[in-house]
């Protein structure tokens, strides 16, 4: 245990309980001084008027009696007593140690003589003046004794508190040292869940919490680890086509055989194309929803009819009927630019993975200040499990035999969340296929 | 040799497809892990050239299977993945071999020429009996120092002899191990291989153990 309440627990309630202890006897020492003083000083001025009104009957003018009081008293021989004529002149003093001024007050006063506080009664009987006295410091004394016997119990308890409290807090404190021993012991790569039971109300949310941000870590590294993998497979593919391309053409021998080797290179070096394209386009979507912040006023469902329009060859080369379904007008807050390629790519995706002979469907609706941009299709669909992942800068639903860059979702989500849009995927209730919902506020 | 290419990219799958026949290897090409299990279960490769990161199943559960099986054809994983964490995974899993994306053809070739040795249970690289010289890797045929050229589809057939020497295989044999799926397969097809041979290298070195097949003598290195 640090001397200093530091950042310990224990050390702190330790040292604050020790000092709440210390401030409660000093307290109580002092409550208690203060009301047996009180009572003494009772106590002894009632003693004090008693003795005096004793006296009261008189004494013989010039008896000399000092002996006689000293004596059957002697408890009382803190007590001095002295008797005055009316013309001032002592005619008794029970003691030869203490000579008290005489005073003209009757009643109960404090006289300083000899370097102490007296305490004195004077009282008139005749031409007699009585006087009793007590040194304050016997009162002070007695009352000292009496403070001391009350506290000294809690004195004693102290240690005994200390050691109980110790205790407690200890036991109290394990399941905090068995989380960190846990935490401790685990590998730089191991995220599981620390065990929550058993844990004190006071350090379960804490635990609790804990493992919340382990999972989020975890589910982070793995998005993170899929992402490395999926690029390294969508960034090599294109160059080892490419390389196995060129192997090709120059083992190619004759005429028709380099034809053909030349036309595979030259697909392969779109394909790489494309992806750089893609890429290009991703990262410019990226850099541009944290520097550009300039809107405009767009006009979607024209622009979704130009790029619907754009898109018609692609989709006849592959008989597929591409279409407006329906068409709200419409007006968002965005960048012209960025929202025909987010159209672009959602047809792009649509065309591409619609099998030959299908259906597309576009269409814009406009519903409680929201601008709904659909694409249905009759394609294969994408499976529950991965529709979350689609969205994942080379994410490719298993299964699917696309020759695309694995980025045109991705970059749909990119641009959807510049425009505060969001990105839905369902089963396409008319075509069968999948339905791609982005949804954008509405600029009117 | 026929040998399963299990790649799901279409234009990689050509490439290879075509430079590998090109070497005279029969080639079946399979493009998913559900595909390539089916084919690894009715038909015996001599080599598996394993793509990782396929649709419907992983290549490692493909190879999983395969090793389950108690299998011993040899695997080539060819994949994009190229940790060391997933290469020593894919190894320890039963592969033979690791190649990564992109790679040079003379290295896949020659990986799988070494593989196809190694099952043979063969390390030197050139046979040598009866003055005929066999370098797989260079494909020259030397007899009594004199090259002589063989056609694709003898070359494939005396490599296959070549490859378990002393060991006979029957005609049905040859046959599978040189068509692939989509080669129209004649009938008496191996016997003219064959016989193509004979004249080429002399009658001694291939010899026809009757009513079972063919078979070359072990040699010498």
């Amino acid at each position: 245990m640090s001397l200093v309440p530091g950042h310990s627990l224990r050390a702190r309630l330790l040292w604050f309980l020790l000092a709440a202890v210390v401030m409660t006897a000093v307290a109580q020492a002092l409550i208690a001084y203060r009301t047996a003083l009180a009572e003494t000083d009772e106590i002894f001025d009632y003693q004090m008027q008693q003795m005096a009104m004793s006296l009261r009957p008189g004494l013989p003018v010039g008896a000399e009696l000092e002996d006689r009081f000293a004596a059957p008293d002697e408890d009382n021989f803190d007590f001095v007593v002295q008797v005055w004529s009316n013309d001032g002149l002592r005619i008794f003093r029970s003691t030869a140690r203490a000579e008290l001024p005489q005073r003209a007050v009757l009643g109960f006063s404090n006289v300083q003589a000899r370097g102490t506080t007296y305490r004195l009664y004077s009282v008139a009987a005749g031409s007699q003046v009585i006087q009793v006295a007590q040194d304050l410091a016997t009162r002070r004394q007695m009352a000292g004794t009496l403070a001391l016997r009350t506290v000294s119990p809690i004195v004693l308890m102290v240690p005994l508190l200390m050691l109980v409290v110790w205790w407690v807090v200890s036991a109290s404190l394990t399941p905090v040292a068995r989380v960190r021993r846990q935490v401790a012991e685990r590998e730089a790569d191991d995220l599981s869940e620390l065990n929550e039971s058993g844990m004190p109300d006071e350090i379960r949310p804490l635990v609790h919490e804990l493992n919340l941000l382990f999972n989020r870590m975890r589910q982070a590294f793995d998005a993170q680890k899929n992402f490395v993998a999926d690029a390294a497979h969508e960034l090599r593919s294109p160059l080892a086509a490419l390389k196995l391309q060129v192997q090709g053409l120059r083992r190619a021998t004759d005429a028709p055989s380099r034809d053909l080797a030349v036309n595979r290179l030259s697909a392969g070096i779109d394909r790489a194309t494309r992806l750089v394209e893609q890429l290009l386009v991703l990262a410019r979507q990226q850099a541009g929803s944290e520097v550009d912040a300039k809107t405009t006023a767009v006009d979607l469902t024209s622009l979704a009819r130009h790029v619907l329009s754009d898109m018609a060859a692609a989709a006849m080369n592959r008989q597929i009927d591409l279409g407006l379904a329906h068409a709200d007008d419409s007006v968002v807050n965005g960048h012209e630019e960025a929202l025909r390629i987010l159209i672009r790519n959602l047809l792009d995706n649509a065309i591409k993975y619609t099998p030959p002979a299908g259906t597309i469907n576009l269409a814009i609706n406009c519903q409680d200040g929201k601008v709904l941009l659909t694409v249905d299709d009759s394609g294969p669909g994408i499976p529950l499990a991965d529709r979350d992942r689609v969205l994942d800068r080379f994410y490719r639903v298993s299964g699917a035999h696309g020759s695309g860059s694995g980025l045109g979702l991705a970059i749909v989500k990119t641009i959807a969340d510049l425009h505060h849009a969001t990105v839905s995927m369902d089963d396409s209730a008319a075509l069968g296929g999948l339905r791609v919902t982005v949804a954008f506020a509405s600029a009117r | 040799m026929r040998l399963l290419l299990v790649e799901d990219d279409l234009m990689i799958g050509e490439s290879v497809l075509d430079l590998l026949r090109a070497e005279a290897y029969a080639v079946d090409w399979v493009k998913d892990g559900e595909m390539a299990d089916t084919a690894l279960d009715t038909q015996t490769y001599d080599l598996v050239l394993l793509d990782l990161g396929l649709p419907r199943r992983d290549g490692l559960a493909v190879l999983r299977r395969l090793r389950q099986r108690k299998d011993r054809t040899p695997v080539l994983i060819a994949t994009a993945r190229d940790a060391v964490a997933q290469r020593v995974e894919g190894l320890d899993m039963g592969a033979d071999d690791y190649i990564v994306k992109p790679y040079e053809l003379d290295e896949l070739l020659a990986r799988i020429r070494a593989l196809i040795r190694r099952a043979s249970g063969r390390a030197e690289p050139v046979y040598e009996h009866q003055g005929i010289s066999i370098d797989p890797v260079t494909r020259e045929v030397l007899v009594n120092g004199q090259p002589v050229v063989l056609s694709a589809r003898e070359w494939a057939v005396l490599q296959l002899l070549l490859a378990r020497p002393g060991m006979v295989l029957s005609r049905r044999q040859l046959e599978e191990k040189i068509y692939s799926w989509k080669d129209d397969v004649s009938s008496n097809a191996v016997e003219v291989y064959i016989h193509g041979l004979r004249k080429k290298l002399g009658a001694g070195l291939i010899q026809n153990v009757r009513g079972i097949g063919y078979m070359i003598p072990k040699g010498k290195a």
